[in-house]
Formats: C-alpha cells, sequence, structure tokens
C-alpha cells in the first residue's frame, strides 16, 4: 500500500518535472528566437558590409558586382542604420542579417534598371530583425538605397498592412496592387506580421524620386542627414 | 528525475551543485547551438517572403 502510493507519488513527481522542463525549453527558445539569432546576425551583417565597403574603397568606380551585397538600405523611419542587401531570399541570406532581393517567385529589377521592381525582404523578428519597425513607414518616408555610385531615393507611396504569403502579385515589376499600372522604378520591401510570428505579410512600396552621384567623401542625401 | 540526478553526482552540496550548473550550460549550449537552428526552420515564426509556399 505505502509502496504503491509511493511510486504514483513518483510517477507524478517526474510528469511534473517534464511539464517545467517543456516550459524551461519554450522560454529558452524565445530568448534564441529574439535575442541569440541578432547577436549573430548582426555580426555577420557586420563583418559582410565592412567586406563590400572594403571592396568598394579599393576598386573605385565600377560595374555593380553582385556577389558579396550590392548596396546599402537605408530606412530614416525605420531606425535600423544600414542594411545590407544581397542576393536571394532563402534562409541562409537572410539569417546573416541582411536584406534579401528576390530572385524567386518573381525575379526583383536591380535598381539600376530602367523598369522594374526592386523587391527586397528581411526579417521581422529575430536574425538581425532588419524590417522589424516596417509598420512605421508612412506615405512620402524616403527609402534610400545606397549602391557603390549612386544614392536611389524613394518615397513610400503605398503600404499594405496586411496579405496573404501566396499573394506573389505585390512582387511584380508594376504592382497593381499598389495602384500603379504603368512601367516605373519601383521598390517593394516585404516581411512578416504580426510581429514575432508570420502568419500574414506586410507589404511597403516606393517609387523612385531620384538618384544622386556618390561624392568622394560618400556625403549621404538630405534624407539621410 | 532531477533529484535522481543530484543522488547520483558525486561530492558533497557544493561540489554537486558545481556540476549542476556545468551540466545545465553544456544542455543550453547544445539547444542554441544544434537544436534551435535545427527547429527554427519548422516552426512558422520567421516566415517572410511572398512564395506561395
Amino acid at each position: 500500500m505505502v509502496r504503491a502510493r509511493s511510486r504514483i507519488a513518483g510517477a507524478i513527481s517526474v510528469f511534473g518535472e517534464l511539464l517545467i522542463t517543456g516550459g524551461v525549453l519554450m522560454g529558452l527558445f524565445v530568448v534564441y528566437s529574439l535575442w541569440w539569432t541578432n547577436v549573430l546576425a548582426d555580426r555577420e551583417a557586420d563583418k559582410q558590409s565592412h567586406s563590400v565597403r572594403d571592396r568598394w574603397a579599393a576598386t573605385g568606380p565600377g560595374a555593380l558586382d553582385t556577389r558579396d551585397g550590392i548596396g546599402f538600405l537605408h530606412v530614416p523611419a525605420m531606425k535600423n542604420g544600414e542594411v545590407l542587401v544581397k542576393r536571394g531570399t532563402g534562409p541562409k541570406v537572410l539569417n546573416d542579417g541582411v536584406a534579401g532581393y528576390y530572385t524567386d517567385p518573381v525575379a526583383a529589377a536591380l535598381p539600376a534598371a530602367a523598369r522594374g521592381n526592386f523587391a527586397l525582404a528581411a526579417h521581422r523578428d529575430g536574425h538581425g530583425a532588419k524590417f522589424h519597425n516596417i509598420h512605421k513607414l508612412k506615405n512620402g518616408d524616403s527609402i534610400v538605397f545606397e549602391t557603390r555610385d549612386l544614392w536611389y531615393v524613394y518615397k513610400v507611396y503605398r503600404t499594405l498592412p496586411e496579405t496573404s504569403k501566396f499573394n506573389v502579385d505585390v512582387l511584380d515589376p508594376v504592382p497593381r496592387e499598389s495602384g500603379k499600372a504603368k512601367p516605373g522604378r519601383y521598390i517593394t520591401l516585404t516581411t512578416c506580421t504580426p510581429v514575432y510570428t508570420s502568419d500574414y505579410r506586410y507589404i511597403v512600396w516606393g517609387e523612385l524620386e531620384r538618384t544622386e552621384k556618390v561624392d568622394a567623401a560618400r556625403t549621404p542625401p538630405a534624407e539621410l542627414r | 528525475m532531477y533529484g535522481w540526478i543530484w543522488r547520483h553526482l558525486p561530492g558533497n552540496a557544493w561540489a554537486r551543485a558545481g556540476i549542476s550548473l556545468v551540466l545545465i550550460l553544456a544542455v543550453v549550449y547544445v539547444l542554441f547551438q544544434y537544436v534551435f537552428p535545427w527547429a527554427e526552420p519548422l516552426l512558422p515564426f520567421n516566415d517572410v517572403t511572398v512564395d506561395g509556399q
């Protein structure tokens, strides 16, 4: 009788310890996702950004080089400094704390193209969380893309706070859902929403306003000063 | 379960506490280095692209 009772008590206490272990595991996963991946990604993004800048400095003006990163995105409204932009939107690219331009399902046009949509994705949380503050972007805000030789200044003209992940039309060269019908030089930012989940996608569209030549001191355009 | 581990650690209470701490750190390391990076893409928290998949 006593032994049976102690056996039941033992089983219950093991069960309780398993529940506690599960809770601690989930807590640790949150710490991992929202803090540790940022530490790793920011470190990696820093390293890659420096190598791109070093190469720009070493080679001077020339053709666009897409190997390690094509340039830097500056979005003053997001208050997150500069974001390196690389080719592709797979986890391998984005997890390094950079933004990626789409190659699939719709290939993005590069900013230098005369017409097209420069469509980008980056993480909302974790892995650098480069587009965490995407909801702070309002119509008229500037998105500046820095390449070796040019500053591309875009203005936001439309945001779509929630859409399905199946809505690949937002990446079209002429994004009709944003209200545009004619070809132009557009930029599209995509990330997940609501924060901490990825039930939906958040979209921001901008249109090129002007470009500025990069001078010797790399003086940023007025929008970034 | 944890009581069983505690009883099977060698030494006095201080030594056991020290070993426990090392074990906990080892577990956290394995989780952060191997288990979570593996589990993360399988969980629906961080898909940022529109891809229709």
